[in-house]
């Protein structure tokens, strides 16, 4: 009874700091300085990472396809296939992930460390609100540097496609290069465009609710963390299903 | 003043504070002493509101704070100077950031002049020295001198709070900061001190008082307090008061 009762506060909390974090971003005292550092750490910070996990995803994705499709004598649909999975799919969430095990992590350690260290309190105690100070400015760093980094992991990974499939599928890479052209249309660039902006306000709201609420020293700091970024993967690949079948229903695709 | 009535507080299923009643003026200079894991720092914590107890009613000003909303708090609060027993200090921000960092929140002031503003409050506590660095490179002293001068750069509250202001440190360092607390309350503002250490409670506070497993057990004077008949006092005085006279009174 105890269990449920803690678990339904949590809810509660979660629920209102996402809000209230949200919120926060139309509510003075606006805290640009602190978005502008995070949006550094999180954006700047995360560019190598995000160019190589992508990159080579997206060569083992046409790798893939290229050993299969030339079996069946269809190695010129690559580019089409490479740029469909990439866009509406790979890029997102491969970048989210990426996001959430360099930037969630870290916002849930640092959080965590301040709650730990009574910095939250000295927050509270000199009468700021600690969602406005130090959620709010997480969430805006996470809601534009997440789709600004899907923009670049997805044209990296289409890159690596690229080399694989002229390279080493021996394709026409003007051909790659158009059927890419032929699938961005808005309906597709849409299903894709849309994630990482959900994706980031999950990561940084589970993130700071996990960092915030940090008990227990060192071990309460390892638990937080590892909760954050478990719970920011988990919900990334619910709500990315969830997405998929909401997005191809209001564009129009037939499943 | 400051009033606690019935207070209840538990942290899980362990009670932490059974019925505490007690009120203390802002002029007063009050020690609560007690082995760790008693309850003295919550009883900072609730008389900010930055946790609420599970039953009872606590006054500030003759304002119940265990009913208002966090957003009510914020005036509550500026009526105290909180330092934690870590100092609290922002990990990212330098010293002299740390000291600004209200004057930059609060105030339209010039970075000139919240610059002589900052090297003048760290001269009060003796670490003008340490304005360019970091947290990390702080001893445990200089930690809560700047921790100090941190919550006097924006205005003079009506009462300090100090969480263990001198665990942790050597007598040297204890004693400097025991006279900066002595000073600080010179003006008639008043302190409530929780800590483990008699000898320190001794050289600053006129009112102690005593925590046990919850309960309020003792609240008096000094010599009340060094005359008491109370067994569990007796131990915790006769493990940690000074032999001699002290330098600070």
């Amino acid at each position: 009874m105890i269990k449920i009762k803690e678990t339904l506060r949590d809810l509660q909390d979660f629920y209102s700091l996402s809000f209230s974090g949200l919120l926060g971003i139309g509510r003075r005292p606006f805290y640009l300085k602190d978005a502008l550092l995070q949006m550094d750490y999180a954006g700047a910070g995360s560019l190598l990472i995000v160019f190589i996990v992508d990159l080579f995803v997206g060569m083992a994705l046409s790798l893939q396809l290229s050993a299969e499709l030339s079996r069946l004598g269809l190695k010129m649909y690559i580019g089409m296939i490479v740029g469909i999975s990439v866009v509406r799919e790979l890029g997102p969430v491969v970048t989210a992930l990426v996001f959430t095990g360099r930037v969630g992590a870290g916002m849930a350690s640092e959080l965590g460390s301040m709650a730990l260290g009574n910095q939250v309190d000295m927050i509270r105690v000199f009468g700021f609100d600690p969602i406005k100070k130090l959620v709010t400015p997480r969430i805006v760093s996470s809601l534009i540097m997440l789709p600004a980094l899907t923009i670049i992991g997805v044209a990296v990974s289409l890159l690596g496609g690229y080399y694989i499939a002229v390279f080493v599928s021996h394709q026409s890479g003007t051909f790659y290069w158009s059927s890419i052209r032929n699938i961005l249309t808005i309906e597709n660039v849409l299903a894709g465009a849309i994630k990482p902006f959900v994706f980031g306000y999950l990561i940084a709201c589970i993130c700071c609710y996990s960092g915030l609420s940090t008990k227990g020293g060192a071990i309460g700091l390892r638990h937080s963390t590892t909760k954050a970024v478990v719970m920011s993967i988990v919900m990334i690949i619910i709500s990315d299903f969830l997405l998929t079948r909401l997005l191809l229903y209001v564009l129009g695709f037939s499943v | 003043m400051i009033e606690f009535r019935d207070v209840h507080f538990s942290y899980s299923s362990r009670e932490i504070l059974k019925d505490v009643n007690f009120s203390v003026g802002f002029h007063e200079r009050v020690a609560i002493l007690g082995g760790s894991g008693e309850g003295k720092t919550t009883i900072l914590k609730l008389i900010l509101g930055l946790i609420r107890p599970d039953g009872g009613k606590i006054f500030v000003d003759g304002e119940d704070i265990t009913i208002k909303q966090e957003s009510q708090l914020r005036d509550i609060r500026m009526k105290f100077n909180m330092v934690f027993q870590d100092g609290a200090l922002f990990d990212s921000l330098n010293v002299k950031e740390n000291v600004a960092f209200c004057l930059r929140e609060y105030t339209n002031m010039s970075e000139e002049a919240i610059d002589k503003k900052v090297r003048r409050i760290l001269s009060t506590v003796g670490v003008e020295h340490a304005l360019e660095l970091m947290p990390e490179e702080l001893s445990g002293g200089m930690h809560r001198r700047v921790s100090l001068a941190r919550s006097l750069a924006l205005a003079t509250p009506l009462m300090f709070l100090y969480d263990e202001p001198t665990t942790g440190l050597d007598p040297l360092n204890a004693d400097n900061i025991c006279r900066l607390i002595a000073d600080l309350s010179r003006e008639g503002k008043g302190f409530i001190m929780v800590t483990h250490k008699v000898s320190d409670a001794l050289k600053v506070a006129d009112r102690l008082m005593f925590l046990r497993e919850g309960k309020l057990l003792f609240d008096g004077n000094r010599q009340e307090l060094l005359n008491t008949t109370i067994t569990d006092i007796k131990a915790f005085i006769s493990e940690t008061a000074p032999r001699g006279p002290s330098r600070t009174q």
